[in-house]
């Protein structure tokens, strides 16, 4: 049952619930358009069951049809308009029966698609009679993977009350960390902020305005603030907590985090799409190291990779074979360093550049070179090599022009010091493109 | 066209650079015969595939030609092409004429 959660939003109709734009819209307001969509929905015959694509970003008609679908126990599966070029193939890989397309100025299109089947997981879903989440995951190669969660069992922790905060939406509405930011805020009666742009001056500008206490965002995004230096322009004073996730934090940045924002508390994150944000702690000492809650959840380490069991994670996968073994352990694909209650999060496999034999995690060396002066940016992937099966490549991005021999120069110097012969990048260049996704993750292909 | 004389001061520019890299002093002199890989070597398998990457580099910056040198052709040959700086001059002349041939179809 997930009524709980519009059950709780009626007792704070009139507190903020979400700022977009100019726009305010009070609990009462997000919970009267959840009933016109009700009508809406039911008008379409779009019942309990019926999967829909929402493309939109966070807008208060947008997170209330989000709303409208989770009552119905209905399908819902955000997307952006970012990933437009996608959604044809999206609804494909869904099955939707409708696409709502949100505009710009909140209003609305509804396309009803002709039937193109199931999916056993779906199906498993409906018989359950549970809500239902769809979130394609980027992944770092190859094409989306479309996650299917019971939205229900994914939102089951929220009912633990927590603080109510005012909190500026980072993440996109097709992100797991997106929908947990959203949901998390509003089972507590809290008030989402959102963003129209990701530009650090932009993001503080909206900080100050509406005295946001918590920034959920990535790495990359954090470091782009520091380097903007946007904080100096803007009174941040309000912000409590800076939560940071989706990939390896360089301990450079945090470090000079720290220094910027002294009274802010530092928190890493750890969510995957498959099993939506897990809660955990920080090792008070400034460092990158997290020790799991495990309420409602169980963790494990198997040769050096982090597994989770939890009744919130995703039931599967609706376009590739799932990663669960047979007690119900995921698999996260994410190796991990272990030290008593401790881990540390060393990357995705996937991204492991291994020469000669010899592990190297990118974020490792991307840290040490971001330590560097005049670096702004750092991807660091490997290429292959007939001689030692892959080489480490860096590719950086410089905050004021330097011929790349003497760069190259300074970067191994610097290197040699800091990191075993193996881990040095052989192969440097310099770049002026950004290096990072719409949703602010790092792209570490050899070819950008 | 790339000459050999300009192959060879690549190739003795990136030698040079790799060392030093490896916190090693460069050779006495550097000749046709010094030997790269094998008996003798001056590099260690990752040396070579740095002084690899140096001159493919060099070569685009200073020629405008891209080539793959350690190619598993390369790497499979009976006589290996990076044994010596003179061999691995000739390896490079051939692989840029085999690609300008490859491109000109």
């Amino acid at each position: 049952m997930t009524t709980w959660l519009l059950e709780r939003m009626e007792a704070w109709r009139d507190a903020p619930a979400l700022v977009w734009a100019d726009v305010h819209a009070s609990y009462g307001d997000l919970l009267d358009a959840v009933a016109q969509w009700q009508v809406e929905l039911d008008r379409q015959a779009l019942g309990a069951g019926s999967v829909v694509v929402i493309e939109a970003t966070f807008s208060p008609k947008a997170c209330a049809l989000l709303l409208a679908l989770l009552e119905r126990r209905a399908i819902a599966v955000p997307v952006t308009p970012g990933q437009r070029v996608h959604l044809e193939e999206f609804q494909g890989i869904a099955h939707a029966q409708a696409t709502v397309h949100i505009a710009d100025d909140d209003t609305f299109t509804v396309a009803r698609h002709a039937p193109t089947g199931t999916h056993a997981l779906t199906e498993k879903l409906r018989a359950l009679g549970h809500a239902g989440l769809v979130i394609f995951s980027s992944g770092s190669s190859g094409a989306a993977k479309a996650v299917l969660h019971d939205f229900e069992a994914l939102l089951e922790k929220f009912r633990t009350p927590r603080q109510k905060k005012c909190v500026l939406t980072f993440l996109l509405f097709d992100h797991i960390g997106g929908i947990d930011t959203l949901m998390n805020t509003l089972a507590n009666g809290g008030t989402v902020v959102t963003t129209p742009s990701r530009d650090p001056e932009v993001v503080c500008a909206l900080i100050a305005k509406h005295r946001v206490h918590t920034l959920p965002t990535s790495p990359t995004f954090l470091n782009l603030l520091l380097l903007s230096e946007a904080w100096q322009r803007h009174d941040l004073s309000s912000l409590q907590v800076i939560a940071y996730g989706t990939e390896p934090m360089p301990q450079p940045t945090l470090t000079r985090l720290a220094e910027v924002f002294p009274n802010a508390k530092l928190v890493q994150t750890y969510g995957l799409s498959e099993l939506g944000v897990l809660r955990s702690r920080s090792r008070p000492d400034g460092s990158l190291w997290l020790s799991f809650s495990n309420e409602g959840f169980e963790t494990q380490v198997r040769d050096g990779l982090l597994w989770v069991r939890s009744p919130a994670a995703m039931l599967g996968y609706l376009n590739a074979p799932d990663l669960f073994d047979g007690e119900g352990w995921l698999n996260t694909q994410d190796a991990v360093e272990v030290d008593g209650p401790w881990l540390r999060v060393l990357g995705r496999v996937s991204d492991l550049i291994n020469v000669g034999g010899q592990k190297v995690y990118p974020a490792e060396i991307e840290a040490v070179v971001m330590s560097m002066p005049n670096v702004a940016d750092v991807a660091v992937y490997g290429e292959k090599s007939p001689l030692t099966g892959q080489f480490v490549a860096a590719r950086v991005n410089l905050v004021e022009p330097e011929p790349l021999d003497v760069f190259k120069r300074r970067l191994r110097a610097f290197c040699r010091e800091r990191l075993a012969p193996y881990k040095i990048p052989v192969r440097i260049e310099l770049t002026e493109d950004r290096q990072f996704s719409a949703r602010f993750k790092k792209l570490r292909s050899p070819t950008s | 066209m790339v000459e050999k004389q300009a192959v060879l001061d690549i190739i003795s520019a990136a030698l040079k650079e790799t060392l030093d890299q490896q916190g090693l002093p460069p050779p006495a002199s550097i000749t046709e015969d010094t030997v790269l890989v094998g008996k003798d070597a001056t590099l260690d398998s990752l040396g070579v595939v740095s002084l690899i990457v140096e001159v493919e580099q060099a070569l685009e910056q200073q020629h405008q030609v891209a080539v793959t040198l350690a190619s598993d052709k390369a790497m499979s040959a009976k006589n290996s092409p990076f044994r010596t700086v003179g061999v691995l001059a000739e390896h490079v002349l051939e692989t840029i004429k085999e690609e300008e041939e490859a491109a000109r179809g």
